[in-house]
């Protein structure tokens, strides 16, 4: 009788300091740094909180929810895929980086006319050399263009472009004209009125030279280039610039409001082609423009910049 | 109660069972494509009252002009989110007859649950033979109703 006596009192004792320590075992067993990140309205905070910090090689866990509508998110110049952030429930993700640096996060679903707004910075700290694509200054500033002076072409065509029709001339056109270099640094309009003084391409008519344009912004791009870029203008320009192009995006009426004037109108060939390659990926790198275009530097990559770039010309060339 | 009160009992229910399981004269109607273009802000849809006939094949345009919205058909259980910008399109055939509720399956803001708007398929009959059924009670409770008992003379 005894015996069960203390036998049972050791086994409550037991059990009580079990339950006691549990949770101070369960803090020292889980080490992982789990960040939860709440995503807001940009017009209510955005996200919080904007700045995460992490190491390369060690994996950084998000446990992310939303406080109002939904939303998603991304990380800028990153493979990994966009996640749906829900009011109510918690999206986990697991990212890892390989190249210090400042990374950006940001929202990956239209959750209003702020919503590109609604960014934030992962600092990453580590030995590794950081990426080169924040050293390298993009090519609008090697090129030294202003890319807030208006740009009008000098020359437009009677009809639009058809790249098919300067495919037959292609034959004719010095090599020159297809250097990648002298592609990005020339506004249309510029490479035809280059074309139109070429002794090798005297014989030519208008919309024959035109075609010739075409053609040689046709051969810089590539049909996965276009189907890329009509995805992202979908997805993050189509709101405002309008699915068209016409700059008549369901935001449009709100930037005419608060700027003064209406998003660029892609469909306009004497905005369009008097601007280059490098002077519209500068435009996207960097925004602005007064009508809170908003800054694609950090989110896109190169690549998807130029493929952006190539799928804008499709709006006035075939 | 009098034989003629029992004769109209019967009356009454055979009425009834005729207002509500009588075919009424639909008008036989082709099944043609209809395409409807909807915008959606918070917390409305516009146009929110759909109307077709059954067996329209129904192809329905959602544009947000704010935030991300869904589009649910009640019964029908289909469903299409759209961002703005990104117009989505929703098709499918209307061959349920009624009447339906759609309404946003993406939480869109504070009043998210309201943002409702209603897919007609064909006429409303119900309406019709609810009507018919209270005319006819109304009537039945007049004429059914039990005779005030006569004064007792002792």
């Amino acid at each position: 009788m005894k015996n069960s006596e203390q036998l049972s009192r050791l086994l409550i004792t037991v059990g009580l300091l079990i339950v006691i320590a549990l949770p101070f075992v369960a803090r020292s067993v889980d080490t992982q740094d789990i960040v939860e990140v709440h995503a807001r309205m940009a017009e209510s905070g955005g996200w919080m909180p904007g700045t995460i910090q992490a190491q390369t090689g060690i994996p950084l866990y998000l446990r992310l929810t939303s406080d109002d509508v939904m939303h998603g998110f991304a990380i800028g110049q990153s493979d990994n895929p966009a996640v749906d952030v829900l009011p109510g429930k918690i999206t986990e993700v697991t990212v890892a980086f390989d190249k210090p640096g400042t990374y950006t996060y940001y929202c990956t679903r239209w959750c209003g006319p702020n919503h590109w707004r609604m960014r934030g910075t992962i600092e990453v700290t580590g030995n590794e050399m950081p990426s080169s694509q924040a050293i390298n200054p993009p090519l609008y500033i090697k090129l030294n263009l202003d890319i807030d002076t208006p740009h009008l072409a000098s020359a437009t065509p009677a009809v639009i472009p058809d790249a098919q029709r300067g495919a037959i001339f292609s034959a004719l056109l010095p090599d020159s004209y297809l250097l990648p270099d002298y592609y990005l640094s020339h506004s249309p309009a510029q490479v035809y009125l280059d074309v139109q003084v070429d002794p090798a391409l005297a014989t030519l008519s208008n919309s024959d030279l035109w075609g010739l344009v075409a053609y040689i912004w046709q051969s810089n791009t590539t049909p996965e280039g276009l189907t890329e870029g009509q995805r992202l203008f979908a997805q993050n320009c189509a709101a405002c610039h309008g699915e068209t192009g016409n700059g008549d995006g369901v935001f449009s009426a709100d930037i005419n409001a608060l700027a003064g004037k209406y998003p660029a109108n892609f469909s306009d060939p004497a905005s369009l082609l008097g601007a280059g390659p490098a002077l519209l990926q500068g435009k996207i790198l960097r925004g602005g423009m007064g009508t809170g275009m908003p800054s694609w530097g950090p989110i896109f990559t190169n690549q998807q910049t130029w493929d952006l770039v190539s799928y804008l010309y499709t709006f006035q060339f075939k | 109660m009098s034989k003629k009160q029992w004769f109209f009992a019967i009356f009454v229910v055979l009425a009834g069972m005729v207002i509500v399981f009588a075919p009424l004269p639909v008008h036989a109607t082709a099944p043609t494509q209809r395409t409807f273009r909807v915008e959606a802000s918070q917390y409305t849809y516009s146009p929110a009252i759909l109307k077709v006939n059954p067996g329209d094949i129904i192809s329905i345009e959602l544009i947000s002009t704010d935030v991300v919205h869904g589009l649910y058909v009640d019964e029908y259980g289909i469903s299409v989110t759209a961002d703005p910008g990104q117009t989505a399109r929703l098709t499918f055939t209307a061959d349920k007859p009624g009447s339906f509720r759609f309404r946003c399956n993406v939480t869109c803001g504070a009043l998210h649950p309201f943002m409702i708007g209603k897919l007609q398929v064909g006429p409303n009959t119900w309406l019709w033979r609810a009507s018919g059924l209270t005319v006819l009670a109304a009537l039945a409770i007049l004429i059914l109703r039990p005779s005030p008992p006569k004064a007792q003379v002792t």
